[in-house]
């Protein structure tokens, strides 16, 4: 390591491999149970005169064929040896298969795969173009035609051909990863180094590959073992071997198992399956450990989420009324919330939002993600909510629109939309309301449309979920939503990868058009897009929402985009609001230290040349926040009791429009009235 | 188009690899296939016969080896597969082989189809309702159950429903030798009930892959936004996990059943032997054993085109679901 010492360009090497791996690894029980068979058979193949007080495994020394007794626990062969004894001789046999085949299919793997990626061009055409068809033609047909023509087969025979024909699989997936390292920053800043490239391999490519190479040479060998015995089962091995597969064949030959001594067969096929299996298990750990999703919920998180469900459906209950069962239950008909379909107050809000709470069940406990959010969206409204990535903005929207899936719920308060609450509502009684009613964009279109479907046959897939239009009216309608967002309607029957990314968007916009909600969720929708054409989508949008009439609730990072289109700002922190009013009032005057902050690290296009500064640190840690003021170990002007005493969100400004979450607004313990707020930055 | 060139090409080379392996094979390893075919028929057959044999073969000493390699792969492609020397001496190839495989397509065309479908569709299910408690069970018990070598299943299935059930299962041959061969319900029930075992071998040992790798593929589908998109737009369930979540996890799977072909074929050879099934597994079997070089050739011909031919299938498939593979033909 002494040489990236002192290299400016040394840039930090992706650790797949590192000490918290193996500690993963340590703690997977598929693992362990793999490690601990595997132990225990390279024990006896060490010293397996210890395990029998028999010394020669083949010689024909007992009466043929009995039964297990204490002399014999598994009883004789047929030729009179001893089952046990010959099961302990035989695992070094099976083991040196296992670990000499498999080590060389890997070796082999490793030099193809990663040589085909690294040498590119013609090379890796030809060296593909070898893998791909050692990898079509089949193995085992080979090697039992292989084995024959050698002679029957010596042990290096046998190993010869399994690694032959074993390697090409892994070398397929060795090149694969080897190509998606090469351009990686740290490879690129070996290269900047003049490092020459054998050396970048060997040291650069190869550590992060290890855990690749080592799930490889699992597979492998569990090739190599299952192989092996099913050749030498078939007599194509050395029949005077000590080997599992070799009892197989001969058990086979004397027809074991109908002649009474099924264990001659059955034990050392036992033997073959476990080895096998523990390959299989520590290969499928390493799965697991690249790809933590696959992983089981453990039983302790399982627990967690019990708990959160059970706070969720209280929730849900609660606030459906003083129904005792559980919401969700069809037989037991909680308040139908279509009751109060039509609001006695016909100036209440569109949405209203009261104490909305969000939890993530983790293996540590829950976790907070949005923490009691009170939010109101009037009709035809322009809501943005601005926070820094993990505050929990993206959390909040799916929360209120009810899209939440475990380990995340909603544990508390209501989300009141036309005066009926979503929270307490089955996922039936939701999908009425969805799309028909209000309708979501997502941050990235190429990822939330479905790709192997037309944009038209998505649209019909919406529109059938919610009316029952005949297929005519279903093309005018979505010829209609996609001229209203200027996309040509011939690109109904395109494909989403067929489109540009701005049109994907409108697609998508128009796709939430489709029957003219009241409320449109949008979650980043311009983020995955180039500035010029953020803009004209948001114009779009602001158009869009004027001639419909439709409320926007519209999440982003970025300040300055909202404000020239929103009508009002929700600043998050860490599952808070913490702030909260008119655009205007926000944007000019903000009241709270981290608004502030937010909107120094945006420039603003028109406003006069300051210095950017972003906010120093990054988000707490949800699952356990800091005591008091959440923000108060980033906030530059941090007092000593904002350490322990929560803020409550204050009303400040004359007409109350504004509140924030910051005890510098109150004097003591009263709110204040003034809302200014000197920041010294 | 350039994509289905390509592909036809990758098909021709494979084949071509297939076919020059077998004829170097026998030619550069240590035993002569000329002795021993000597010595197998020794007695039996005039020298001429043998000569005519060799030459059906393939192997003419004299000849120099570019000519006889043109000659054999020639041959090979227009279905001049020669004569059998083992066990049916002189017999056709082709005949031998015609007799042999309906069994194979029967059992094992059918069982790995219906394993793959099941496997996926069981995939599916488990991996919508992942987090419960059978998903802790499942997947370990999968991983065991695809790690179990073939025969030893085969052979634990016979003891456990043949051996100590007094026959309850048969588990030896295709069908009752007693009966005649025909369109009988009789024959039709024992063809039957002779597949059952070595059919449930393949199942047992096959579809915990297919679950296990249809399970992951659902989960990491799950998690995309067109999914979350689908529940959005307030779609029915089935819809969502069919239609967003499944169909589009699936694709993966379908390239891994071609590739899986050889495993199959592996497995066809062992159970087949275990249940003395005349299939083309065990052909190949008691090709090998019987020093049987025109017979053995022509079968490791055809297993490399049944996988090169399932590897087209299912490059159609993925062509024909999947519109972003389409685009970049």
């Amino acid at each position: 390591m002494t040489v990236l010492q002192g290299t400016a360009a040394a840039a930090p090497r992706p650790r797949r491999s590192g000490g918290g791996f193996w500690r993963a690894l340590r703690g997977n029980r598929k693992a362990m149970a793999g490690s601990v068979i595997l132990l225990v058979f390279v024990v006896i193949s060490a010293f397996p005169g210890l395990f029998t007080s028999v010394h020669d495994p083949n010689a024909l020394q007992f009466p043929p064929r009995l039964g297990p007794s204490t002399g014999h626990l598994l009883g004789t062969t047929g030729l009179g040896q001893d089952i046990y004894t010959q099961l302990i001789y035989g695992t070094r046999q099976s083991l040196i298969i296992a670990v000499v085949a498999g080590f060389f299919a890997t070796v082999l793997s490793v030099l193809i795969g990663v040589s085909a990626a690294y040498l590119g061009g013609v090379m890796d055409d030809l060296l593909s173009m070898v893998t791909n068809v050692a990898l079509v033609i089949p193995a085992f047909p080979l090697i039992v035609i292989l084995a024959k023509y050698a002679g029957h087969g010596s042990l290096t025979v046998l190993l010869v051909v399994l690694v032959v024909t074993g390697w090409a699989y892994g070398a397929n997936q060795m090149r694969a990863q080897a190509l998606s390292l090469r351009n990686r920053d740290f490879l690129e800043s070996a290269r900047v180094r003049g490092e020459r490239r054998s050396y970048i391999i060997v040291f650069e490519v190869l550590p992060t590959m290890t855990s690749l190479i080592v799930a490889n040479f699992l597979g492998a060998a569990l090739y190599s073992v299952l192989s092996a015995a099913g050749l030498q089962f078939l007599g194509l091995g050395d029949p005077n071997s000590s080997s599992w597969g070799t009892m197989l064949y001969w058990a086979q030959n004397q027809q074991a198992l109908q002649t009474g001594a099924p264990l001659w067969s059955i034990a050392p096929g036992l033997c073959v399956a476990l080895l096998g299996v523990a390959f299989a298990l520590m290969n499928y750990a390493f799965d697991e450990l690249s790809n933590p999703a696959l992983r089981p919920v453990k039983a302790k998180e399982r627990k967690v989420r019990a708990a959160v469900a059970a706070k969720a459906s209280a929730a849900a209950g609660a606030e459906a009324g003083a129904s005792p069962s559980p919401v969700g239950t069809e037989t037991s008909p909680a308040p139908d919330p279509a009751d109060a379909e039509s609001p006695a107050d016909p100036d209440a809000p569109l949405l209203q939002v009261r104490g909305l709470t969000v939890e993530y069940a983790t293996a540590r406990g829950a976790s907070v993600a949005v923490a009691k959010v009170d939010l109101d969206v009037r009709r035809g409204e322009f809501l943005g909510v601005v926070g820094e990535s993990g505050c929990g903005k993206s959390t909040l929207l799916f929360a209120i629109a009810r899209l939440l899936s475990a380990p995340a719920s909603t544990t508390g308060g209501s989300v009141t939309f036309k005066g009926r609450n979503l929270v307490a509502m089955t996922e039936k009684q939701l999908n009425v309301l969805r799309w028909r009613d209000y309708s979501v964009v997502m941050q990235s279109a190429m990822n939330a449309l479905n790709p192997v479907r037309t944009i038209g046959a998505q649209f019909k897939d919406a529109i059938e979920a919610h009316a029952d239009y005949s297929s005519e009216q279903i093309k005018q309608r979505s010829v209609e939503v996609l001229e209203l967002v200027g996309i040509d309607p011939v690109h109904l029957k395109s494909y989403p990868h067929q489109l540009s990314g701005g049109m994907r968007q409108r697609a998508m916009i128009a796709m939430a058009l489709l029957f003219t909600p009241d409320l449109v969720i949008m979650d980043e929708p311009t983020s995955a897009l180039d500035v010029v054409a953020q803009r004209s989508l948001m114009v779009q949008i602001k158009e869009l929402q004027q001639l419909l009439g439709f409320a926007v609730i519209f999440v982003t990072h970025d300040m300055s985009l909202v404000s020239r289109f929103s009508d009002r700002l929700v600043v998050m922190y860490a599952g808070q609001v913490v702030e909260s009013g008119p655009t205007r009032t926000v944007f000019d005057t903000p009241a709270h230290p981290y608004s502030k902050g937010l909107l120094d690290a945006f420039p603003s296009i028109h406003g006069e040349r300051v210095e950017l500064k972003g906010i120093p640190g990054s988000p707490p840690d949800l699952g356990n926040p800091p005591a008091g003021c959440r923000f108060h170990p980033r906030c530059p002007v941090v007092q000593e009791r904002c350490r322990s005493q929560e803020p409550d969100l204050y009303q400040i400004g004359e007409a109350g429009e504004v509140k924030a979450r910051c005890l510098l607004l109150t004097s003591d313990d009263e709110p204040q009235a003034s809302r200014s707020l000197e920041v010294n930055s | 188009m350039k994509h289905v060139l390509r592909r036809g090409g990758f098909f021709l080379l494979t084949l071509w690899a297939a076919l020059t392996l077998n004829f170097f094979i026998p030619r550069f390893m240590p035993g002569d296939p000329v002795n021993a075919l000597r010595d197998r028929t020794r007695g039996k057959v005039s020298e001429a016969t043998l000569q005519q044999m060799l030459s059906s073969f393939g192997f003419k000493p004299n000849q120099n080896l570019g000519a006889q390699y043109l000659d054999y792969l020639g041959n090979m492609l227009s279905g001049h597969w020669g004569l059998s020397i083992g066990q049916a001496l002189g017999e056709p190839v082709t005949t031998i082989i015609g007799q042999a495989l309906p069994w194979t397509l029967g059992l094992v065309g059918i069982t790995t189809v219906l394993a793959f479908a099941l496997g996926t569709l069981i995939g599916i299910v488990a991996g919508w309702k992942r987090g419960g408690r059978l998903d802790a069970i499942l997947p370990p018990l999968f991983v065991v159950t695809s790690a179990l070598p073939y025969f030893w299943v085969a052979l634990l299935l016979i003891l456990m429903f043949s051996v100590w059930t007094n026959g309850l299962l048969p588990s030896d041959f295709n069908y009752d030798t007693s009966l005649v061969p025909g369109f009988s319900p009789g024959f039709i029930g024992s063809v039957l009930q002779h597949a059952v075992l070595p059919a449930a071998t393949l199942l047992i040992t096959s579809i915990g892959g297919w679950i296990l790798t249809m399970r992951n593929n659902m989960i990491t589908t799950l998690a995309e936004d067109y999914v979350r998109m689908g529940r959005a737009k307030g779609l029915p369930t089935r819809k969502v996990m069919y239609g967003y979540a499944a169909r589009n996890a699936f694709l993966p799977n379908l390239s891994g059943f071609a590739m899986s072909l050889g495993f199959v074929i592996s497995g066809a050879i062992l159970i087949e032997y275990v249940f003395n099934y005349p299939g083309l597994g065990y052909l190949l079997y008691s090709a090998v054993q019987n020093v049987d070089y025109p017979l053995m050739q022509t079968l490791f011909m055809l297993f490399t085109v049944a996988v090169l031919v399932a590897v087209l299938i299912c490059d159609l498939a993925t062509a024909w679901l999947d519109p972003r593979v389409r685009a970049k033909e």
